[in-house]
């Protein structure tokens, strides 16, 4: 029983990881939230499978919510995305810096 | 518990301003409201005056409660000391907005208002939140002022006056905080009250020094003290007339007030035992912007050299430890207050006419305008401390502290005879006597405002230094009150 | 009792140029007022004074108690009063008299000298404040308010100096006057406030003073009279702060006569003698007034014999003569000290107003060598002029012969021979000069023989007969006992102490003789080398005489240019190079840092997301460890 948790975890940290890895990697917009996409499920497999293992509900439900918040994320973050591309027409997440720090004149 | 004459005296100019702001009011109708309300408190603050009897303690007390979980209390009551410098301010607002009566916005008189209030609440303060409070309010339309409606790069000007006074409000917050909660651990309820936080006993020698000169900072930046003066050019400088007027003849001297108000009582033991540091700093300021002053070309600057020259010495005065020093300081704050009030003024419309500040682009103005250059003349002698004006007495009064503190010291400081004669008259030759070729044929001589505006100047300036005793009798009780019983010095 | 008639005296000619001051102002800006209702206000207020002066001197006559009058408390602090007190001794009744006197005498004079100028109002405005100034510092019974008259007589010649204002190099004169007097100020300050702390614990005026002196230790006593000899020295313009009277000549004439010989350069010989109780303690701080006094007697009269400006050579002669009254003060001779100051006080006030005669008649030349052959010109002035001549010369009957006398009499009674030895060589000079002077103007063959000459007015010449009269009369009260007379001022003025001198008659006489001896070879010189002098030529003198040994050029290299660099480095160099970097950089410093730390803020949301693992797995990891 405990060998199979084990792998369900190492399954998720491997998504986990997996999404990470195109977090940082990857410019297209796109890309990212498929990744954070990615790095969520692999939380909710870890709940399951812990919740499975202690027989408890709660991260059952704690598993359902989040899938539920990842529906309204979704819908909020597509529609962030359309309003971006709008503006920049392009998906490249590097162009997106106007908070980045310039040099004061006066030093 | 009624509403008391202080308070109305603090908030009147606010809730005219207020109302002024809401009201579809003019320029005009603004000005006249604030010259009205200036007036009125000139009436209410001579009531106080005669009334105020002859004793060290407080007077005219308020107490309500503010915030009572942090024992934080609106605390108002004046002594002499306040007493003087209020009737000081009382004096010279309305002669300023004589002044500047022609051509200032609508932002300006409500600035000049809220700075009042500020001032005003500054100087009745006996709760050190409270003290805190007014003492930042007060800045906040100065800025606006200086930033506005100033001349020459006013910005920088403005936030080099904002960081250094903010730097040294901030010391004084830490330390007014310390103390707060070093009165709660001692006694175990909250109280910022002045009364209260003197009976702190539970304070190391070094937390003491600390605090001492946590709130010595936040003064001797505003009064300002060397070496922590060079905010005073720019601004000075590049001010407006009413900003420079307010900042230089009331503002630096509530940095004094409030040494005397809060360093003195809280920490006794240690103002006696660095006065010889402050009377010392104070000589060297004197001499230094003395000298300093006198190849100033800038004709504002000069005078805020000048200007400091002066309040090292008042510095000088209220650590001399003894009556005449001290009297001779509360003297010397309103001589000053009025003859450099008076110059900014008169140096303002000079500006207003001409629109130069330098010394050599000036000259010939005594031909064209000669009642400007009596005024002038008055004012100046005034600050070189000519026998028959209130400069004199108070000078020599702290000379003579200066004395009782070290002969030495005395010696010293009796230089300041020479050294503003020897700027400000060749100033004077400069500036308005020669005629040196250049163009003033736009100076126009005082208006009847103008003059009805500096007659109570002039007229006190010589009267304080014929009968100086009328004007002492008042505030004496308060000095022996610091001496002996605060400081608990004995002759 | 009438007492309140003292501060009157003072009051009279406050009152009178206040009025005047507010009335030219009022006549510059509204309508013109005529010149003689000036003249009115003006020249009654010395009158006024002079009346109640000589009530007071009879009073004081009769009975010789000292009259005081406190009109109100001026100053009490810590329980100590200062009053704003009025005296009336011998001593400052004498002083009152010939200021007043002489004093009207040039406001009559001035009159005449400024009626074609705008300014008229004005300048008896300043006029009749400098004459309250003077009256209130002889009048004070106590140092401070002395000081106060003493400052006021400070500024008004200060105004009156820089009276055309608009050209720069009288104001600068003016300057120069009001801070070299200001050295002497600091002086006097700081002995006012010393001897405040160690004599003034009964009260603060000469009465009580004297008093308190007896106690305190002769070395501060010492120190009380070297600083009250700086006020009287720069008051006084004696050696070293001189540099002030010569350039003063920059006012009008009747302002170098009223204020730069009768009354305010005599303020620092009446100082001493009022302060005599002090300088009788320290005979050495005396006997160093004397060696000044000697020093710039000599001095004085060296650079006036090369001088050709008639109001330099007399500005230096009256440097000179205080110089003698110095050396009498000094040893403790004071009535002989304010004999001189008295005689004085005609003498070269005529010799100014003469001078402002020629001046005038020659629309305003003051060059000597540019005159000539006034003699059959302006004869009246002539005669006058050769009167006071006479008198400061030393030459018996007139009055400077007696007074200069018994101050030789004085050094030599003394025993100071050096001194006297000093003062017998100046005499020889002062006689020179004057002469040369005399001669000069009014003998020498005429330098333009057929130019107009400007008509003078009687105002002007008027009050240089009643002083010609004063200036042969003056003397007559001081008659030494040897030649039968009576010293009526060495009476008047017992009260000060004078010393007693003990000089066999037979030495006396032999002195006298010489002083006169002394005197007539002044003159002879003179007379050979500039009598009918050949106007032709102006003589270009150099050198250093001439250039009144550099002394101006020195201070201004030694303490001027030193103090004005000082102030260049301060005010532009160390304030904002220094002092001001250190606080800009401190704010520098946090815009600087700032910005280092600033440079994380990348707007790289994948390097933002990359440094979060990296902070998440090393505090995790730590946690973990720590755990453990």
């Amino acid at each position: 029983m405990a060998d199979l948790l084990l792998s369900y975890i190492a399954l998720a940290m491997i998504l986990f990881s997996i999404g990470f890895l195109g977090i940082i990697s990857r410019k297209n917009i796109f890309i990212v939230y498929m990744s954070i996409e990615l790095m969520l499920n692999a939380v909710n497999l870890i709940f399951v499978a812990l919740g499975r293992y202690n027989e408890s509900m709660e991260p059952q439900v704690m598993a359902m919510i989040i899938i539920a918040i990842a529906a309204a994320e979704a819908a909020v973050f597509l529609s962030l995305i359309v309003v971006l591309y709008r503006n920049k027409k392009s998906l490249n997440s590097d162009i997106f810096n106007v908070l980045k720090q310039k040099d004061t004149a006066n030093g | 518990m009624d509403f008391g004459i202080l308070s109305i005296i603090i908030f009147l100019p606010m809730f005219v301003a207020f109302t002024t702001l809401i009201l579809p009011f003019g320029a005009k109708g603004t000005r006249n409201a604030a010259f009205l309300t200036s007036i009125v408190i000139f009436a209410l603050v001579s009531s106080v005056y005669y009334n105020f009897e002859l004793t060290g303690f407080l007077q005219f007390r308020e107490h309500y409660t503010w915030i009572s979980s942090y024992g934080i209390n609106y605390s108002l009551g004046i002594d002499g000391f306040s007493l003087i410098i209020l009737m000081l301010i009382a004096t010279l607002i309305p002669s300023a907005y004589l002044w500047l009566w022609e051509g200032r916005t609508k932002g300006y008189w409500i600035s000049m208002l809220l700075i009042q209030t500020g001032i005003t609440g500054t100087l009745f303060s006996q709760d050190l939140i409270l003290f805190y409070f007014f003492w930042e309010a007060m800045l906040l339309p100065v800025f606006m002022i200086i930033g506005m409606f100033g001349t020459g790069n006013r910005v920088f000007s403005t936030i080099k006056v904002t960081v250094f006074t903010i730097m040294g409000s901030l010391f004084m917050l830490i330390s007014i905080l310390y103390l707060g909660v070093s009165f709660f651990n001692e006694y175990g309820f909250w109280s910022f009250s002045l009364n209260d936080i003197v009976q702190i006993n539970n304070l190391t020698r070094t937390e003491e020094i600390w605090l001492f000169f946590g709130f010595m900072i936040a003064f001797a930046i505003k009064i300002p003290l060397f070496p922590f003066h060079t905010w005073l050019l720019q601004t000075y400088s590049n001010s407006p007339t009413g900003g420079v007027f307010l900042l230089s003849s009331i503002m630096a001297k509530l940095g004094v007030y409030g040494i005397v108000r809060f360093v003195m009582p809280i920490f006794p033991e240690l103002y006696k035992e660095f006065a010889p540091i402050f009377v010392w700093i104070g000589i060297f300021g004197l001499i230094y912007f003395g000298i300093a002053a006198m190849m100033q070309v800038n004709i504002k600057k000069m005078f805020a050299y000048s200007s400091a020259s002066h309040l090292g010495f008042i510095v000088t005065g209220i650590f001399s430890l003894n009556v005449f020093g001290m009297t001779g300081a509360a003297f010397l704050i309103i001589a000053h207050a009025m003859a450099t009030g008076g110059l900014f003024l008169l140096v303002g419309k000079m500006e207003y006419d001409l629109g130069i500040k330098a010394i050599p682009a000036l000259g010939g103005i005594a031909k064209k305008a000669p009642i400007f250059t009596v005024f002038f003349g008055i004012m100046l002698l005034c600050i070189v401390g000519l026998p028959g004006t209130n400069g004199f007495v108070s000078e020599f009064l702290i000379i003579l502290g200066a004395f009782g503190f070290s002969p030495t010291a005395g010696i010293v400081s009796a230089f300041t005879v020479l050294i503003a004669a020897s700027f400000m008259l060749w100033m004077f030759q400069r500036a308005i006597l020669s005629d040196s070729g250049n163009d003033v044929s736009k100076m126009t001589d005082l208006n009847k405002k103008e003059i009805l505006g500096m007659l109570p100047l002039a007229f006190l300036i010589i009267a304080m230094g014929i009968y100086p005793d009328w004007f002492f009798y008042k505030i004496e009780p308060t000095i022996q009150h610091y001496l002996l019983d605060i400081l608990q010095i004995r002759n | 009792m009438d007492n309140f008639l003292l501060a009157w005296i003072v009051l009279v000619p406050l009152l009178s140029s206040l009025i005047l001051g507010t009335m030219y102002l009022y006549s510059i800006k509204v309508t013109k007022i005529p010149n003689i209702v000036f003249s009115m206000f003006a020249l009654t207020a010395p009158f006024i004074s002079f009346v109640l002066g000589v009530s007071f001197f009879f009073r004081l006559l009769e009975n010789s108690d000292v009259i005081i009058y406190r009109a109100y408390k001026w100053l009490s602090v810590d329980g100590y009063d200062i009053d704003m007190g009025f005296m009336a001794d011998q001593l400052s009744i004498f002083m009152v008299l010939f200021i007043t006197f002489v004093g009207g005498l040039i406001h009559i004079y001035a009159s005449g000298y400024m009626k074609d100028d705008d300014g008229y109002g004005k300048f008896f405005f300043y006029f009749n404040l400098f004459l309250a100034s003077m009256l209130l510092l002889v009048l004070a019974n106590s140092p401070i308010i002395m000081f106060i008259g003493w400052e006021g007589v400070g500024v008004c010649s200060y105004l009156l100096i820089s009276y055309y204002y608009q050209d720069s190099e009288n104001v600068k004169a003016g300057n120069k006057a009001f801070i070299a007097n200001r050295v002497g100020d600091l002086g006097f300050i700081i002995a006012m406030i010393t001897m405040f702390y160690y004599a003034g614990s009964n009260g603060f005026d000469y009465i009580n003073l004297e008093l308190g002196m007896a106690n305190v230790p002769v070395e501060v006593l010492s120190f009380i009279g070297l600083a009250l000899l700086i006020g009287a020295i720069g008051k006084s313009a004696q050696i070293p702060l001189f540099v002030w009277l010569p350039d003063a000549m920059a006012g009008p004439t009747p302002v170098s006569a009223l204020i730069h010989a009768a009354t305010m350069v005599t303020a620092g010989v009446y100082m001493v003698a009022r302060f005599h109780f002090l300088y009788d303690m320290i005979p050495n701080v005396g006997l160093f007034i004397a060696y000044i006094g000697a020093f710039s007697a000599l001095f004085a009269a060296i650079i006036a014999t090369k001088q050709t400006d008639i109001k330099k050579i007399l500005a230096y002669s009256t440097m000179s003569q205080l110089g003698y009254m110095f050396i009498a003060v000094g040893l403790g001779g004071y009535s002989a000290g304010i004999f001189h100051v008295f005689t004085h006080a005609f003498f070269k006030a005529l010799l100014f107003m003469g001078a402002g005669a020629v001046i005038v008649a020659l629309h305003h030349e003051q060059n000597i060598f540019k005159m000539g052959g006034m003699r059959r010109k302006t004869p009246l002035v002539y005669f006058t002029m050769l009167i006071a001549t006479l008198a400061i010369a030393g030459i018996p009957p007139f009055a400077g012969f007696f007074s200069k006398d018994e101050i030789l009499l004085t050094a030599f009674g003394s025993g100071e021979y050096f001194i006297w030895i000093i003062g017998v060589i100046t005499a020889v000079l002062t006689a020179y000069y004057m002469f040369r002077l005399l001669f000069v103007v009014f003998h020498g063959s005429n330098y333009k023989e057929n130019r107009e000459l400007h008509s003078l007015s009687k105002n002007m010449t008027m009050p240089l007969v009643i002083l010609a009269i004063g200036s042969i009369l003056a003397g007559f009260i001081g008659v030494p006992l040897l030649l039968g007379g009576q010293n009526y001022i060495g009476i008047w003025l017992e009260i000060l102490n004078s010393k007693a001198l003990h000089v066999e008659h037979s030495i006396e006489l032999y002195l006298m003789g010489l002083n006169i001896l002394a005197a007539v070879i002044g003159l002879l010189i003179a007379y050979k080398k500039f009598f009918n002098y050949d106007m032709s030529k102006v003589p270009e003198y150099t050198g250093l005489i001439w250039n009144k040994f550099y002394i101006d050029e020195i201070y201004d290299r030694i303490f001027v240019d030193k103090l004005k660099k000082l102030s260049i480095f301060i005010s532009y160099k160390l304030d904002i190079n220094f002092i001001d970097k250190i606080v800009m950089g401190i704010s520098n410093g946090f815009i600087r840092s700032g910005n280092v730390v600033a440079r994380l803020q990348s707007a790289n949301t994948r390097m933002y997301a990359f440094s979060m693992l990296m902070g998440i797995s090393v505090i995790s990891t730590y946690l973990i460890i720590v755990m453990r």
